[in-house]
């Protein structure tokens, strides 16, 4: 029986045949070869490996190929239907159920956290109103005390200006009597060291009275 | 004269078998089974409570992807039933392109026609039961029969659908998602081998050149991540048309 060795040298793969106790292909006969080519004597020595052993068909399916690919892939597809499959599918639903929880949750908070503040503007606008409202009531309070206390303090300046106006002519009218007095008397000297007689007091502070009137009135 | 020598497609698609029946295909297979339930277990056992990050956050994403954008455009709310089914698909065949430009494993086991026939044969499996569970031999009629077609345009119109919808619809959802991956790794292998050859073929004035097709290597393997995921998302939601359809005809 001839066998195939194949082995894989610088310029590819190469076939030989070989049996026990020989070399070479050259005393290979046709008939040891799977395929007698079409022609040949099957007592014929072979001239190539090629036309002995053409190698695998390209598009004949190879029976070990076949089962072993199917063996393979019908493992692996059940493995996946009962085994793999199932685990990571449970894990994502799993994964995916808690991220639309957590979107749930979030989506509760923030109408939470809207109405939380809906409730904090309406009695921000209740206190602003009431703070508006207190801030009038001062301010109008304010206003008349602002008023009593301006006619108050009005009518004390008012009566301070009389006073003060009185004490005014008072002491003006003290100070001209004093002027007149003292007047008077450099009047009467005078005409007494130019006369050597002393005038008529009465006469002498009736004429100053006179005089100073005339003055103040012109 | 520049001779680049580019191996036949099934020289690319040989592999040696890790033992008997297991080959670096059954391997990606397994591997995207593998890497998909370990995104989904450590996404499983992170806290969901809080924000998801890291892991948990890609799993998430995907899952909201499904959801979003594939069953709910297509089945509307009672799809969402769908989702586990939709996202091991779009996550196997997504784990199953990427390998594609993964360095060293540098294949995407979509581009062999066993896993995209098989899912193809299983959505055809589920989309014809779910069709009989919503509608029973209704569905046969809502499928083959269209309302609103004249009666006499049936004799045309019902082959064309029963082709189109028993036989076309498994055969093209595994032919488009196998050969994009398949065209998109023999890109991959034309401008390595044609890079590899340019550099290496010993002639200096080639090595400049050399960089051009690398710089293209570069641009499809940044252009494959688009596509793993692209054609992920094609076989999914085509998936989930047709059963959302099946389900709810009258969409």
């Amino acid at each position: 029986m001839l066998r195939a060795v194949v082995t894989y040298g610088s310029t590819g793969p190469e076939v030989f045949l070989s049996a026990e106790g020989e070399e070479g292909y050259s005393s290979y006969k046709y008939e040891d070869c799977s395929i007698i080519p079409e022609g040949k004597d099957p007592q014929e020595s072979i001239e190539s490996l090629e036309e002995c052993d053409p190698g695998p068909s390209p598009i004949m399916p190879e029976a070990k190929e076949l089962y072993w690919g199917a063996g393979a892939f019908i493992v692996f597809a059940l493995l996946m239907r009962f085994f793999l499959y199932p685990r990571l599918r449970k894990s994502m639903d799993a994964r995916y159920e808690s991220i639309r929880s957590s979107h749930a949750e979030a989506d509760q908070a923030r109408a939470e956290a809207r109405g939380e503040v809906a409730t904090y503007e309406a009695a921000l606008a209740e206190v602003k109103a009431e703070a508006a409202a207190r801030i009038d009531a001062a301010r109008a309070t304010l206003e008349s005390e602002r008023s009593v206390q301006i006619t108050e303090v009005n009518g004390r300046i008012a009566a301070r200006r009389e006073a003060a106006a009185a004490a005014s002519v008072s002491a003006h009218q003290a100070a001209r009597g004093e002027i007149g007095t003292a007047v008077a008397s450099v009047a009467s000297r005078t005409v007494e060291l130019a006369t050597g007689t002393s005038p008529d007091p009465v006469a002498v502070s009736r004429v100053v009275d006179e005089i100073m009137s005339s003055g103040v009135s012109s | 004269m520049l001779a680049l020598e580019f191996p036949p497609i099934n020289e690319i698609l040989r592999w040696q078998d890790v033992f008997p029946s297991f080959n670096k295909i059954a391997i990606i297979a397994v591997a995207a089974a593998l890497v998909g339930t370990v995104i989904f277990l450590i996404a499983g056992n992170a806290d969901g409570s809080k924000a998801p990050r890291g892991i948990r956050n890609f799993a998430e994403a995907i899952v909201e992807f499904i959801e979003g954008q594939i069953i709910m455009p297509t089945m509307g709310r009672d799809g969402l039933g769908w989702t586990p089914f939709m996202l091991s698909m779009f996550s196997f065949i997504y784990l199953c392109n990427v390998p594609g430009i993964i360095p060293i494993i540098q294949m995407p086991a979509t581009a062999r026609m066993a896993i995209p026939l098989f899912l193809s044969l299983l959505v055809w499996v589920v989309f014809i039961g779910v069709g009989f569970k919503h509608q029973g031999l209704g569905y046969l009629k809502s499928s083959l029969f269209p309302p609103g077609v004249p009666a006499a345009l049936y004799i045309l119109v019902t082959p064309i659908e029963f082709i189109s919808t028993f036989l076309v619809r498994p055969f093209s959802l595994t032919v488009r998602l196998f050969a994009n991956m398949l065209a998109g790794h023999i890109l991959l292998v034309t401008f390595a081998l044609l890079t590899e050859e340019l550099v290496q073929g010993g002639n200096i004035a080639l090595i400049p050149v050399g960089i051009l097709p690398f710089f293209m290597l570069v641009f499809l393997t940044a252009f494959e991540v688009l596509v793993a995921f692209l054609q992920a998302y094609i076989f999914t939601i085509l998936a989930a048309v047709y059963i959302g359809g099946a389900a709810h005809p009258e969409h």
